[in-house]
């Protein structure tokens, strides 16, 4: 098995499964994404390339989005490795790449630029790190759109500044079933951060599972905002696991997670919704040691699971039937004759 | 339930969204939801930041629109283009519009000093800045020791360099 970033168990990994570092840049002397011309992106595209390829430290690999099916290309936004708005339209638009998946830079999605560093489990220095090192690289070689006075300066002005978005996925399955999301995320909105569903929009995001990350980026550092993430998403961790508890303690709940099980490991046929459902509360057994399954291989089994990653796999599209009977037998195939 | 975009067709497009907490619905037609670029299930995916930091400075400025004769002298955007797009063409319009945008800014960040990572490109600038200064500094002594043939070719150094 190759062991990709997505599926090994970090740091705080019973409840944080990954973390996302992503920096915008754009070259001074080419128009913004939007109103660059075809050759424009091309030329832009190349020129990045380029200079990474100069620089030995990462292998990348250069991937053109319009030669990607549409399930290849919204598979690697299920695995988080590029934005949702990147796969729907792949006009000029190019993608780099390292074996392990943990590096990615999206070219002319939003701004020229987007790095993009994942890590298993919480790990915000260590992602922020190399999405350094590699920008620094960078910048040596290329013109950076830069002001003094308001920093990396980006199509969209809410990420002028250091121009830096850190994410910290959660699987909060308790706090959202005790109500405590919304009071949660006003909580954060007032400490410049931000919560939502990291698997489709909604009060109730599927799988249970959400994206914290910093919302401010002018007048604040690297450094603070990185901590600020780090101890908002420590008390969050921490306060599921207490809720976690609680809510175990009552033989209901306890319960609701054996029948999610059966269920799992019977389907014939299981919707995305279900299977994401039902995979919460087996993770949230798992994490607690009711369940015996490694939380690495349900990690894995979450993204394989979703609808583009399966159409991918299977290299055509399967209609909404047949893939939820795929599903069902992939998904009895990895969690049988365990738990 | 009528679209909320133009008023005459059934809404058959149901967008919601939540962030932080707060829900918001928007009920459109096909043709208006396709127009609106609600066309498949990912142009819809995430929250357009654009269209709502167009709606803040298009708030926060209702004197907009008098800034309509100026444009960048690089991608020819206005600001009227940059509040309805809730994006600017290109790195030149952020110093076209500078002062307007400052406002804006500051509602969305609460600060408006970068204080971060510096690029490299900065760090050139600000020596270019400063010998541009010691430049201009022997200029003038040049021309206050009556020293000619040092200013001219210190005046076509200072023209080359601000070229």
């Amino acid at each position: 098995m190759n062991n990709k970033w997505y599926i090994e168990k970090g740091d705080q990994g019973d409840v944080v499964l990954s973390t996302r570092i992503r920096l915008a840049r754009n070259l001074k002397d080419f128009l913004f994404p939007a109103r660059l011309d075809a050759k424009g992106r091309q030329t832009v595209n190349e020129t990045v390339r380029d200079a990474l390829m100069e620089d030995n430290t990462y292998e990348f690999g250069y991937l053109e989005m319009k030669t990607l099916t549409r399930s290849q290309a919204v598979s690697l936004a299920e695995r988080h490795l590029i934005s949702p708005e990147f796969a729907s339209s792949v006009d000029g638009r190019a993608l780099m790449l390292t074996k392990d998946e943990s590096v990615s830079i999206m070219l002319c999605e939003e701004d020229h630029i987007r790095l993009q560093v994942m890590k298993a489990g919480l790990a915000l220095q260590e992602a922020y790190a190399i999405a350094d090192e590699i920008d620094t690289a960078l910048d040596k070689r290329l013109a950076y759109a830069f002001d003094e006075r308001i920093g990396y300066l980006t199509q969209c002005p809410t990420n002028l500044g250091t121009a830096m978005r850190a994410s910290v996925m959660l699987h909060l399955p308790a706090l959202t079933r005790i109500g405590h999301i919304n009071r949660l995320a006003s909580t954060v909105s007032k400490l410049g951060m931000t919560i939502r569903g990291a698997y489709g929009e909604g009060s109730s995001p599927k799988g249970d599972l959400y994206q914290l990350s910093n919302q401010i980026t002018l007048g604040i550092t690297e450094t603070s905002a990185l901590h600020n993430l780090q101890q908002i998403a420590i008390q969050l961790v921490n306060q599921e696991r207490e809720a976690a508890k609680l809510m175990l303690k009552n033989p209901e709940n306890n319960d609701k997670i054996w029948r999610a099980l059966g269920v799992l490991q019977t389907a014939r046929l299981l919707s995305g919704d279900e299977f994401m459902e039902l995979i919460s509360l087996v993770r949230v057994g798992a994490a607690n040691n009711i369940l015996n399954f490694g939380l690495e291989q349900l990690n894995e089994l979450i993204v394989n699971m979703q609808a583009a990653t399966i159409n991918a796999r299977e290299g055509k599209n399967l209609t909404a039937a047949e893939r939820d009977a795929v599903r069902a037998t992939a998904v009895r195939e990895a969690l049988k004759a365990e738990g | 339930m009528v679209c909320q975009n133009c008023e005459r067709s059934e809404a058959t497009t149901h967008i919601k969204r939540v962030v932080n907490g707060d829900t918001a619905e928007t009920h459109l037609c096909a043709d208006c939801a396709a127009h609106l670029g609600y066309g498949d299930f990912f142009s819809g995916f995430g929250l357009n930041l654009g269209e709502l930091f167009g709606g803040i400075l298009e708030n926060g400025l209702p004197e907009a629109k008098s800034a309509k004769a100026l444009r960048c002298s690089k991608c020819g955007c206005s600001f009227e283009d940059i509040v309805r797009d809730g994006k600017l063409g290109c790195a030149q319009c952020y110093t076209t519009f500078y002062d307007k945008l400052l406002p804006s800014l500051q509602r969305i960040h609460g600060r408006i000093e970068h204080n971060g990572k510096v690029s490299k490109i900065a760090e050139k600038s600000t020596k270019k800045k400063s010998h541009l200064e010691k430049l201009r500094e022997d200029l003038n002594a040049a021309i206050e020791e009556q020293n000619f043939e040092q200013a001219a070719k210190l005046r076509d150094e200072i023209k080359g360099m601000e070229g």
